[in-house]
């Protein structure tokens, strides 16, 4: 079996036994989409009535409700390891480490896309907005930003999963790391829900891959250090 | 009495000529901030043996235990298992050490059958081999009428059966238990030593902390007694350059075995 062949088995293994931790606990899930609609509906609050003000606001308000429940999210599947000390375990097993991070990466790209297109859809009943028209671009949009965001929210999740203020530390890592992604996400949003008049959509998307891209290759080089002396 | 299964490793089966010691550590030290938890032990233990590590809490039983299972890297000095050096070659180290820590690494959301399955994969065991490993790993630690359930409503004593089952998937040439008595009732004791007895049947190297010295007493093959970090006293049969060898000056061999 090639190195690849071993890498993506194992770390479909990991992501398949996170996704099963997530289900079984489901009121831990279920609570961070609750409190993602209540940002949107928060802000939406804050800004009042006028839909058209709603309108211009709701990509930025859509993603910071994405960051903020993906960074409970990223926590949460590294909280399921530090029970019962599973981290120390998990890293004793014969595994590439880069199985581990993209095991982990992928149980967060999914947890987040399923958060994403909660969100989308609150977005648009809360705000009162048509999205139909823009979907295709809007879900390559959040494929793109939840994997980036699951990229560096795994590693300093990892990084933060030890320490005492973890809750407090993991905010200030992963936030001015992603401050690119969330900008990148934000507009291109904004340009697929008004149809792409200035043609600026396709530079925002190749940012974020670029960004993904980026941030994978790193995330997957240095994770394995974080595992060392658990 | 049930027959424990044990799955033997290649070394095990005599493939190989003239191996090397299934242990050996050089003045290894590790420290915590300035505190030594293990100040130059030098060990050597034999393939086959079943040694016992004993000595008081903060003795740096499981610290060596842990080094030799590559949680955590030696400060100074060297440790090797089959010759390989656990810091240079830690994920082949990995692949032929099982360990059992003080706790059980299960996850409470899934099953017994389900975390062992998901260890069996980690560990390379073999599709078609999967299901019967771990039914034969459940019957074996008397799991199997709860193999189903999730481990979040276990005693310690059933999760301490899981992880002993988890062991049993693998083929491991070196064993390292912390403690491996510890939460059981007496059906569980007997458990892990006729585990002990199986692994000394098929040649598998077992190096187990206790404190229960009298009960590990006629299980084991030598005992290293560790005090402050270092070697304070060796026993058993087999033992080379004399029954006490201070960790500075020459390895102390133990378990050349029976």
């Amino acid at each position: 079996m090639t190195t690849t062949r071993r890498i993506a088995g194992a770390a479909w293994t990991i992501a398949r036994k996170d996704a099963l931790a997530e289900l079984r606990g489901k009121h831990a899930a279920t609570s961070t989409l609750f409190f993602a609609a209540l940002v949107l509906l928060l802000f939406g609050f804050a800004l009042g009535p006028d839909s058209r003000k709603l309108a211009e606001a709701a990509p930025g308000l859509l993603w910071l409700a994405i960051v903020f429940a993906g960074l409970l999210t990223v926590a949460r599947l590294h909280q399921v390891e530090t029970d019962d000390d599973a981290l120390e375990q998990l890293a004793l097993y014969p595994v590439d480490r880069r199985a581990i991070y993209a095991g982990k990466v992928i149980s967060g790209l999914v947890a987040m896309l399923v958060l994403g297109g909660v969100l989308l859809v609150a977005v648009a009943i809360l705000y009162g907005m048509d999205l139909a028209p823009a979907l295709p671009a809007l879900v390559a949009i959040l494929l793109l930003g939840a994997l980036g965001f699951a990229a560096v929210g795994t590693f300093y999740a990892g990084v933060t999963v030890r320490m005492g203020a973890r809750e407090v530390m993991l905010p200030l890592l992963v936030l001015p790391i992603v401050a690119p992604l969330l900008l990148a996400a934000v507009k291109a949003t904004g340009a697929a829900i008004a149809g792409d008049p200035s043609g600026e959509l396709g530079a925002w998307l190749q940012l974020l891959i670029g960004f993904d891209i980026v941030m994978l290759v790193a995330g997957a080089g240095t994770y394995g250090f974080l595992l060392e002396d658990v | 009495m049930p027959q424990t299964t044990i799955y033997r490793s290649p070394r095990s089966l005599g493939l190989q000529d003239s191996p090397p010691p299934a242990v050996d550590t050089v003045e290894l030290a590790r420290l915590f901030g300035r505190s030594p938890a293990l100040a130059g032990v030098s060990l050597r233990v034999e393939p086959g043996s079943v040694v016992a590590l004993v000595g008081p809490n903060g003795a740096g039983k499981t610290t060596l235990l842990r080094v030799l299972a590559t949680a955590i890297r030696p400060t100074f000095g060297t440790a090797a298992v089959d010759g390989l050096d656990v810091a240079s070659y830690p994920d082949q180290v990995r692949s032929r050490v099982a360990y059992l820590s003080h706790t059980t690494g299960l996850y409470d959301d899934l099953t017994a059958r389900e975390n062992l399955g998901f260890a069996a994969r980690l560990l390379g065991v073999e599709a078609g081999e999967r299901e019967e490993r771990m039914t034969a790993a459940l019957e074996e630690v008397r799991m199997a009428d709860a193999a189903d359930l999730r481990v979040r409503g276990f005693s310690a004593g059933m999760r301490k059966r899981v992880a002993l089952a988890r062991i049993l998937l693998a083929a491991p040439s070196l064993v390292l238990l912390d403690e491996p008595h510890a939460a059981l009732d007496p059906d569980g004791m007997a458990l892990v030593d006729r585990m002990l007895d199986a692994w000394r049947g098929v040649g598998v190297t077992v190096l187990l902390a206790s404190h229960a010295v009298e009960r590990i007493a006629h299980l084991v093959d030598g005992t290293v007694r560790l005090d402050g970090g270092l070697v304070a006293q060796v026993d058993g049969t087999g033992v080379a350059s004399g029954l006490f060898s201070p960790p500075r000056t020459a390895p102390a061999m133990v378990g050349a075995g029976r």
